[in-house]
């Protein structure tokens, strides 16, 4: 930076001191191999009309991974906003779920302890991992924390009460709306990221972990639902009622959370 | 006709619904760590507000400071028409940039058993009041202000903000229903501590500081209370419901 070699770029500079440097209109005299690091907040409209390298390829020569960086629009925030309330509403739900499934349940079928444990630690986990994203990014959860507290806790012991295949018809119906419910916001995710991708914009890694986190979550969820299936929740008596009534509760209770 | 209407009337509903509904106590939206979030006003605005504040000690919050801060500031005193909530704006800039400031002095803590949140609480909430303290002798105008009926709503909804603020910089990471009881009961106790500033004539408010203490420990014990009352209910209930399972009752 403080060379003092007589180019094109530092006479302008001299003499204009305030005018935006064109050097790249000047024939070159002298080859000066300067390097440019590109800046954070340089924005599209604002860059000079040089030749940019590919999007794969861009940023990956830079040193200070100085590649740009577009703050998540109002839009994009709200959309996170309410997804991951909807999903913390939707962890406590099934948490609660298989807690009061499990005691009515095992009375009958003590061989399901391993299956209605492991479950139930999975989505605890999640319940865990939902709750920390909450506080970390500063969502609100949502208003109909009791409701669903209560909901959630009586559709677990009643189907656990109407016997096993209840029980795993309420799982699977659950978990199909759960597992669809992830799959979508998978999908906007990736479509986001492929968007900043194109426009040669850093994905950054809240985005990149949380895609990853939706992933995984959503396959332990739709785990439970072939597990569910396995033990026969086709043969619920009721299995069309139960499995309408329960879907079309899950995606009241998922529109209501979005909101409030 | 009635036909014609209700698609319309549809898509107003549907855009109603797309608004956050609770937008008071939906202080912000998911908060970003990767973008320092930016600043409420526009330069413009930001210049004549700050430059209008340091008028607020000689003319109070009112129309005749916002002119003397435009012309500070280098604009025309009718460029006060950039604000349509009039003097007002100043009581909201001075709330804003106070809360925004909170953050420069305190950062979240991570967490830790040894966190003490009440302690944190009080500390930043004092800070924050003792930013109102050079306008203690105007902040009856600022009231008077902010308990007009057309600027309630924002009123609120700032106290809503800085409420979410102290409990964030505190280092809480309740995500229950106490999450909303929290903010409504530091929101109010914030408020009551205010008012009671204006009537504190003691060396660097002291009396102040007690009255927020006290606010506060009243809080926490109602807080305790209530999830103690919870928990054994929790207790009984459950008691009640193995008791009966152990006698063969189906449930």
């Amino acid at each position: 930076m403080h060379r003092t070699t007589l180019t094109p770029r530092t006479i302008i500079s001299v003499l204009h001191p305030h005018r935006p440097i064109l050097d790249f209109l000047l024939p070159a005299f002298t080859h000066h191999p300067t390097h440019f690091p590109r800046r954070h907040n340089a924005t599209a409209a604002s860059a000079p009309p040089s030749p940019q390298p590919p999007p794969s390829s861009y940023g990956q020569h830079d040193p200070q991974g100085a590649k740009r960086r577009t703050p998540l629009s109002p839009s994009q925030k709200s959309f996170l906003d309410s997804a991951l309330r909807v999903n913390q509403a939707g962890e406590l739900a099934a948490t609660l779920i298989y807690t009061h499934q499990t005691p009515p349940l095992l009375r009958t079928h003590p061989h399901l302890r391993q299956l209605m444990h492991h479950m139930h630690a999975q989505e605890a986990g999640h319940f865990a991992t939902f709750n920390a994203m909450l506080a970390h990014h500063r969502i609100r959860p949502t208003a109909m924390y009791p409701l669903w507290t209560a909901a959630a806790s009586t559709l677990g012991w009643a189907t656990g009460l109407m016997g096993k295949e209840a029980a795993m018809a309420c799982t699977e119906a659950v978990e199909t709306e759960i597992g669809g419910h992830y799959n979508g916001q998978v999908r906007v995710l990736v479509r986001w990221m492929r968007e900043m991708e194109e426009r040669g914009e850093e994905v950054g890694d809240e985005v990149r972990e949380l895609v990853g986190t939706l992933k995984r979550i959503r396959d332990e969820e739709l785990e439970h639902l072939d597990e569910a299936v396995g033990e026969g929740a086709r043969l619920a008596r009721p299995y069309r009622l139960l499995n309408r009534v329960i879907r079309s509760g899950c995606k009241g209770a998922i529109w209501v959370s979005e909101r409030v | 006709m009635a036909r014609a209407f209700a698609p319309f009337a549809l898509t107003c509903l549907r855009q109603r619904s797309r608004q956050p509904c609770l937008s008071i106590l939906s202080a912000r939206q998911y908060h970003s760590h990767e973008h320092a979030s930016s600043s409420p006003f526009s330069p413009t605005e930001d210049a004549i507000l700050s430059a209008a504040l340091k008028y607020v000690l000689s003319s109070s919050f009112t129309a005749e400071s916002l002119s003397l801060g435009a012309q500070d500031a280098g604009y025309l005193p009718i460029s006060t028409n950039l604000f349509p909530s009039g003097a007002f704006a100043l009581v909201n800039y001075h709330l804003v940039t106070q809360r925004l400031r909170l953050s420069d002095s305190f950062s979240r803590p991570d967490p830790s058993p040894q966190l003490n949140i009440s302690d944190n609480v009080r500390s930043i909430a004092m800070q924050r009041l003792k930013g109102t303290a050079p306008y203690i002798p105007q902040w009856q105008d600022a009231l008077a202000l902010l308990s007009m009926r057309s600027n309630i709503p924002t009123g609120v909804r700032e106290l809503a903000r800085l409420a979410d603020e102290i409990l964030y910089l505190a280092g809480s990471d309740t995500v229950t229903t106490a999450w909303y009881t929290d903010r409504m009961a530091l929101a109010g106790i914030y408020a009551s501590a205010e008012l009671f500033m204006t009537q504190d004539r003691s060396r660097g408010f002291a009396d102040t500081e007690d009255f927020l203490h006290r606010r506060l420990q009243e809080g926490e014990k109602l807080r305790d209370a209530g999830s103690m009352v919870g928990k054994w209910v929790g207790m009984q209930a459950g008691g009640l419901i193995d008791g009966l399972r152990s006698k063969g009752v189906w449930i």
